[in-house]
């Protein structure tokens, strides 16, 4: 009976690739414009020394995202409907706010990443912006995101151009090695800054809202639990080997010379090794495939939270007249993000690079909420947090406070 | 008007004037027509544990809650399990409005003193129940009424409200019954904007006709979502009771493995509808068509034809009936005739005279594109599908399936829930 047993081979694949998918989506978001651009920036500035931090950032998503996935898989509800309900108006108020800081922060940088991608191949950012955001509105409140996902998901592939590169160059995998398991830490306000943007744009609020949303959504229950927990392991170490590869090629190609990266055209060359010419397109490629896919994403999943929290219409099935809160908000954030960027001699490195900052600063506030939901004895039965995540959960919300801390110490 | 954000966290005084604790939550019966009335407050004093007073020992409570009793002659309320914890259990968790057909959220909980009692009388879901509970209501309303525009109440009545705490049959009975009247598409709506386990909490109250028709009414991952949480034996039933093409189309979408299994379940003669119906793509005429057709058999007349239609079972299942179909004991076609046509036809007259001998009609492989086009520009209401090799009439594309190809909102029901 080899047909039958090909069947449910294929139907137990089905089942899999029914359950993986946000996991690797959320990774694969690690690695969008301002991503590329945190992680270029370190590897430039500090060489190597930043790899323990990537180390334990993987151990650090892989803990958040899981928890985020399990609260959705046994609750079926969403992050906003469970901080409301559990925390009433006031909190929640509270962290619906940093969500959109946070959120309207990687948005701009988002359509930075367009613009600087943008220019790279020579289209004057005045030109570019307009267009990339319209085309996002028109896609997504077409509700044809879905089609173009794939597609945007396959440019974010030429970030793979940095594992290539990296091999071709042969840096010094001992020193490499050596650092990724040494911690070191400078006192230096820029180190710091670098720092919580390295976290903030791996563990990001956004994740955790997206992850649970997505498990929602899925339909994943409990006892189907496990597979998302390959989903989200796998999806943790695929995003970061890749950030790894890109602060270990910059560190490799621009680092040693002393080039320090505030510009796209300057991270560019950190593919020159294996590109050469077209290093810049398979750079804005990178740069614009993760930006557009990212800036199609997050306006929504905020908007939507917020609705959700505060009970407003939502969804794009919603007439506009029907859901004017959640059509709004989507309206303002891209305009903002647009209007930011197009401000004359704005520096666009740095908006990436900041904008991640700041999503760190604000993500102690959710990981607090999510630690107190996820030990919730009435909420999540059986399925409330181990020592082991509450361990962690708790050390990395300390860590980014005293990082958050330090800066502050060391600024003034 | 009272509000449950008023009196939580409020001081709570006994007859002799003392502080005996903070009003913590504020219990209600919630079987009681049309306002239910308050059973207890819930007394937090420290680290004690929780009190609870019954409603017969308060004597007020606004502007403050005193009780007509000391402290020490408080005769606790017994908690039966049938009370409605309203700060709980009912703030900022979500209900279905039933007038306005959509599930809000409650921003806060109004009480009012009718007819002796304090009674829940409705649920404040406007922005100035959020206001209120920020603090900055009185503010807000100054501010509305300084730009013109005063803040709006809504508070929804009780009478129309379907509260939904899992878990609890009698409360889930009486709101399946509410949403239950509902027409499918507003159910299948609500359904998708509860969470998860509420939302099958009520699925499994439902009866399976009005479960059929509303997955009918739900985008595909909602339809799979609701089927995968049923057992398998309803489902099959379910699925018995949908039109066949939405069946199929749900069959088609789900894991082979899971719609073999669904198949077998399914009384012989439906399932092996479905299994022609599968056979073709979902985006093709065969794919869309339902098997469920009117049909008449050759020379009859209007009478005839008239008594054979209600004795037909095929005509009973037809949901539209736009036309009827000429068909003869090979499944051949030999024309079409409007329902219109037939009904004022003089009861004597031959059909063969009034019918269309050859009406527009598609193949099962041609495009539901195709098919749309082929629709809009003849003004059909259901177009018949015929398989041109063994001249086989198999069934028809009716209008409304036919355009959700070229309707932008066809996409949007394929895409998940989350946005």
């Amino acid at each position: 009976m080899p047909k039958k047993v090909m069947k449910s081979v294929f139907s137990r694949l089905w089942i899999y690739l029914a359950v993986l998918g946000p996991g690797l989506i959320t990774a694969s978001a690690d690695n969008d414009a301002p991503g590329i651009a945190t992680y270029s920036m370190a590897g430039s500035t500090y060489g190597y020394s930043f790899l323990w931090l990537l180390l334990v950032i993987t151990i650090g998503e892989v803990v958040v995202q899981s928890t985020a996935a399990r609260m959705g898989a046994v609750t079926g509800k969403g992050t906003a409907d469970l901080i409301r309900e559990r925390f009433g108006v006031k909190i929640t108020f509270f962290a619906m706010l940093c969500l959109l800081a946070a959120n309207l922060g990687t948005t701009i940088a988002q359509f930075a990443g367009i613009a600087a991608g943008a220019e790279l191949l020579g289209i004057n950012r005045f030109i570019a912006v307009p267009i990339a955001a319209a085309l996002i509105s028109f896609t997504v409140l077409q509700g044809s995101y879905r089609y173009v996902e794939k597609m945007l998901l396959i440019l974010c592939l030429s970030a793979l151009s940095y594992v290539i590169s990296a091999f071709v160059i042969n840096p010094p995998w001992g020193e490499i090695l050596q650092n990724t398991f040494t911690p070191t830490f400078q006192s230096d306000p820029n180190y710091i800054l670098a720092v919580l943007a390295t976290i903030g744009t791996t563990i990001t609020p956004w994740g955790i809202f997206y992850m649970q949303a997505s498990v929602v959504d899925k339909g994943v229950d409990a006892k189907d639990f496990h597979l998302t927990r390959i989903d989200v392991v796998s999806g943790a170490v695929w995003g970061n080997v890749i950030s790894a590869f890109i602060v270990i090629t910059t560190a490799a190609t621009l680092f040693i010379y002393g080039i320090t990266v505030d510009s796209a055209e300057e991270a560019a060359q950190a593919l020159l090794p294996i590109a050469g010419e077209g290093a810049k397109y398979l750079f804005s490629a990178g740069l614009l495939g993760a930006s557009l896919l990212a800036a199609s994403v997050l306006p929504l999943s905020t908007t939507y939270a917020v609705c959700e929290a505060f009970g407003w219409e939502r969804g794009l099935n919603q007439r506009r007249s029907d859901a004017p809160i959640f059509f709004g908000l989507y309206a303002v954030m891209i305009a903002i993000s647009v209007i930011v960027v197009l401000i004359p001699g704005i520096p666009l490195f740095s908006i990436m690079v900041l904008s991640q900052s700041l999503n760190a600063i604000l993500l102690p506030v959710l990981l607090v909420l999510v630690i107190k939901l996820a030990n919730d004895k009435r909420l999540m039965g059986e399925w409330v947090n181990g020592k082991l995540q509450n361990i962690f959960t708790i050390a990395l919300t300390g860590l980014i406070s005293l990082v958050t801390v330090a800066l502050l110490f060391f600024s003034v | 008007m009272l509000y449950v954000s008023q009196l939580e966290g409020q001081r709570v005084w006994d007859s002799w004037g003392n502080i005996i604790g903070r009003c913590k939550d504020v219990l209600t019966n919630y079987v009681e027509k049309p306002f239910p009335h308050l059973l207890a407050l819930v007394l937090k004093d420290g680290d004690r544990e929780d009190r609870f007073i019954p409603a017969h020992q308060i004597t007020s409570l606004f502007p403050s809650i005193i009780l007509n009793v000391p402290k020490e002659q408080i005769k606790p309320y017994q908690p039966t399990g049938q009370e409605l914890w309203l700060a709980d259990q009912m703030l900022d968790h979500q209900i279905v409005d039933i007038e306005g057909r959509r599930v809000v959220r409650v921003n806060d909980v109004q009480l009012a003193h009718v007819q002796e009692k304090y009674r829940l009388t409705g649920v404040d879901v406007s922005g100035r129940g959020l206001l209120r509970r920020l603090g900055v209501e009185p503010i807000a309303d100054k501010f509305g009424k300084f730009i013109n525009h005063p803040l709006s109440k809504t508070v929804i009545p009780w009478q129309d409200i379907a509260y939904l705490q899992e878990g609890d049959p009698i409360q889930l009975g009486i709101s399946r019954e509410k949403i239950s009247k509902l027409p499918p598409v507003d159910i299948a709506t609500i359904l998708n904007g509860l969470n998860r386990n509420t939302g099958q909490a009520i699925l499994a109250e439902m009866d399976n006709e009005t479960l059929a028709d509303t997955l009918e009414e739900s985008p595909s991952s909602t339809q799979i979502a609701i089927l995968s949480h049923l057992d398998s034996e309803r489902a099959a039933d379910i699925l018995e009771e949908m039109d066949p093409d939405e069946a199929a189309d749900l069959l088609a979408d789900l894991p082979d493995e899971t719609t073999y299994k669904l198949l077998e379940l399914m009384e012989d003669e439906e399932a092996e509808e479905m299994r022609s119906l599968l056979d073709f793509p979902d985006n093709s005429a065969g794919g869309i068509m339902t098997t469920e057709f009117a049909w008449i058999p050759p020379d009859l007349t209007s009478r005839e034809a008239l008594s054979f239609l209600r004795s037909s079972k095929d005509a009973l299942e037809d949901e539209q009936m736009y036309y009827i179909y000429v068909i003869d004991d090979d499944w051949k076609l030999h024309g079409v005739i409007t329902l219109r046509d037939l009904v004022m036809a003089a009861p004597d007259s031959k059909l063969d005279e009034i019918l269309d001998p050859d009406p527009i009609s598609v193949s099962p492989l041609t495009s539901q594109e195709d098919v749309a086009y082929l629709v809009a520009k003849y003004d059909l209401l259901a177009v018949p599908v015929i398989d041109t090799d063994r001249d086989e009439m198999l069934g028809v594309v009716t209008v409304d399936d036919a355009v959700d190809a070229v309707l932008p909102t066809a996409w949007k029901k394929r895409l998940p829930r989350f946005f």
